[in-house]
């Protein structure tokens, strides 16, 4: 569905109800862009322009205060992404605990940079800051999922299981 | 009203106002980049802290309302302290190229600087770089590195023109002012967002690089754009002739009118005061046609003038006047006519295309006295014809001379081959008008008018409100305000001696013309007047 370019951006009717109930929530409804946002990036994997432009029509909003929003926020994604996403921290616990190990083993394995995605387009790999799991150093977030006390072979494990 | 203390100074205040505006109204300056009194608050740049009372901590001034009884010190030196240290954050990234800023000289980070600077720089890291001279559209470029993020640009787009292109993308030290991808900034305002950057980062692709600031002389000016009459700022450029490549108006500013236009003034007006020093100027009185035509001095000329007006009937005569003559000059034209007795006057001629309007500034109108002409009696006289009518008379052979003010008519509505054959069939033409045109080039007689930021003066607009332009810059050659000519012509039909100054002109108008009556240059002030309708 995220053919890289050829997106048309549009919601279902099933997904403009939904639009319209989160518009609803807040007493401005500008309130619930950020949500809907999300729903793009679910729906279509990532926010384009040509998103952001359908958005703002969505909100009656100018494009560009739709941009702000989508540039201000990591978790928002411009580009096509990867199947999965992995978030390694490399902020300070983990960096003490070898973050960067890990990270170095991730770009050797996956053959991208950080930012990049795989040419299959199963993995996007990116390095981020504090994910609150200092308990578990060094870590890495993967999909939905909190991977700890990494190794080389737990990284390797964590790899291949994903499809 | 609210009662508050500033600097140990009592001043009274409507409810509602901010504290940088009840310190202007004790002449305390609160330094400030974010706030405008034109645009909602935004709290962004910090620099308008104050101290209220026992609070510990210094406010914002521009987002805190009086209160009966508040105690506000702009002057203590935590206050100072603070201006400086908001200081040092709004230049870490900053530039320190003044001398090639096309801002320098009118900088609010310059000028604060001077009070509030640190001196001694901390900064020893490697400045973030953004992009540079990005045009944002016909008249904006931006420096991004320049910017202060004050958001008054964004604020401008989204409240005064509703248009909204600019954002502020990304984020923290990254963060910088841009347009949506592939827009453009386009909207008919779109320079007031240079006028309002207080720094130098968004600059005026007409302007930029061409004088430094502190060359410019200024004046107080109406636009003559359009019917709105929106007051500005003539600034221009003589004691660098060599910058600019010899323009002598720099650049339009809009200055403050709460009754007129505010703030602002639309591009259209800002950028339409090109003609003053454009090569269509007329400099010299010249007689003969086309390739025949010498120049003459206005010694010779005015006689030659008034010999003509003598030679033919008063219905043999028309005069179309202009309804961007000031009011000084309708009146002696107005006064001229009546003693000829002449019948055929008017001064309205439709445009080709008719002019766009708003519900910001902009009117359809594209002339500035339209009222003022229409208030001193420049119609038809009894029996008299239009101005469509006089040409079809000029065709005809029934009207033989015809005097036209500034009029190209060869771009009215009008179709140019009945324009063309009118002014061909007339014995005496006689053109007076600023530039030349399609019309001056066929007329006998070419009488050069001082432009309007060459002279004093006043336009009535839309509404009825007289209003004040005073003299920017000598008028070009031998040119005349048109008043002037018009006084000379006067004066060789007995009409008594030419008046010194445009100021006898509104003189004489506000004691023969009812609805100018009890006005004077002096209760115009710089804000103009509405005169009875």
């Amino acid at each position: 569905m995220n053919a890289r370019g050829a997106v048309k951006v549009e919601f279902t009717p099933e997904q403009l109800v939904e639009v319209r109930r989160l518009q609803g929530l807040y007493p401005d409804r500008r309130a619930a862009l950020l949500p809907v946002l999300q729903l793009v990036q679910d729906v279509f994997g990532h926010i384009s322009l040509e998103a952001e432009e359908y958005v703002a029509g969505l909100f009656d909003l100018s494009p560009a205060h739709v941009h702000e929003v989508v540039t201000f926020y990591t978790l928002f994604f411009r580009e096509p992404k990867g199947r999965h996403v992995i978030s390694v921290c490399h902020n300070l616990t983990c960096h003490l605990l070898g973050a960067q190990q890990v990270l170095t083993h991730l770009k050797k394995r996956l053959g991208v940079e950080v930012g990049g995605t795989t040419p299959d387009g199963r993995v996007t790999l990116l390095s981020v800051e504090c994910l609150c799991a200092c308990e578990i150093a060094p870590m890495l977030q993967v999909d939905d999922r909190y991977e700890g006390n990494l190794s080389g072979e737990k990284v390797d494990r964590i790899l291949d299981g994903l499809a | 009203m609210v009662k508050l203390t500033i600097d140990g100074k009592e001043v009274e205040v409507r409810e509602g106002t901010n504290i940088i505006e009840a310190a202007r109204r004790l002449g305390i300056e609160v330094p400030h980049y974010c706030y405008h009194p034109g645009l909602s608050i935004a709290g962004q740049c910090r620099l308008c802290m104050v101290e209220l009372g026992n609070n510990p901590r210094p406010q914002i001034g521009c987002n805190t309302q009086v209160a009966e009884g508040m105690v506000v010190r702009t002057d203590t030196p935590k206050v100072l302290e603070t201006r400086q240290s908001i200081m040092e954050f709004h230049l870490i990234n900053h530039p320190l190229d003044c001398p090639v800023c096309d801002q320098a000289g009118e900088c609010w980070l310059q000028i604060y600087y001077m009070k509030h600077g640190l001196y001694e720089p901390r900064m020893v890291d490697e400045k973030v770089h953004k992009p540079k001279a990005v045009p944002l559209g016909s008249h904006v470029i931006l420096d991004a590195e320049r910017c202060i993020l004050c958001s008054r640009c964004v604020r401008f787009c989204d409240e005064i023109t509703g248009t909204g292109e600019l954002g502020i993308f990304d984020r923290g030290d990254h963060s910088e002012i841009g347009l949506f991808p592939g827009r453009e900034l386009a909207n008919p305002y779109s320079a007031n967002v240079i006028d309002i950057c207080p720094v130098g980062a968004l600059t005026d692709r007409d302007f930029r690089f061409a004088v430094r600031v502190w060359y410019l002389d200024t004046a107080k000016s109406i636009c003559p754009g359009c019917s709105r009459g929106c007051n500005i700022e003539v600034h221009v450029n003589v004691r660098r002739p060599h910058h600019n490549q010899g323009r002598r108006v720099a650049r339009l500013k809009p200055r403050f009118n709460a009754e007129v236009n505010r703030w602002w003034i639309c591009d259209a007006g800002r950028y339409g005061g090109k003609f003053v020093d454009d090569a269509s100027r007329l400099g010299a009185p010249a007689r003969g046609r086309g390739e025949a035509a010498i120049e003459v001095g206005w010694e010779e000329m005015i006689p030659l003038i008034a010999s003509q007006l003598r030679r033919y009937r008063p219905d043999e005569i028309g005069v179309l006047a202009s309804p961007n003559m000031a009011n000084e000059d309708l009146f002696l034209l107005r006064r001229l006519v009546d003693h000829l007795r002449l019948i055929h006057v008017d001064f309205r001629v439709p445009p080709r295309t008719p002019g766009d309007e708003d519900r910001i500034l902009i009117k359809a109108d594209k002339n500035a006295n339209t009222r003022g002409a229409e208030l001193i009696g420049l119609g038809p006289r009894p029996g008299g014809l239009d101005a469509h009518g006089m040409l079809r008379a000029a065709r005809e052979r029934r009207i033989k001379c015809l005097w036209v003010f500034h009029h190209d008519l060869l771009a009215s509505a009008w179709p140019e081959a009945e324009v063309g054959e009118a002014l061909r069939a007339v014995e005496c033409f006689i053109y007076q008008g600023s530039n030349s045109n399609g019309v001056s080039t066929a007329a006998h007689y070419v009488l050069p008018s001082a432009a309007w930021v060459e002279r004093d003066g006043t336009f009535t607009n839309f509404e009825g409100r007289v209003q004040r332009f005073w003299k920017a810059v000598d008028p070009l050659g031998l040119s005349l305000a048109d008043w002037e000519i018009l006084g000379r012509i006067g004066e060789a039909f007995g009409l008594g001696a030419p008046p010194a100054r445009a100021e006898d002109c509104f003189k004489a108008l506000a004691a023969s013309a009812a609805p100018f009556a009890g006005l004077s240059y002096r209760e115009l002030k710089d804000t103009g007047k509405v005169v009875a309708a």
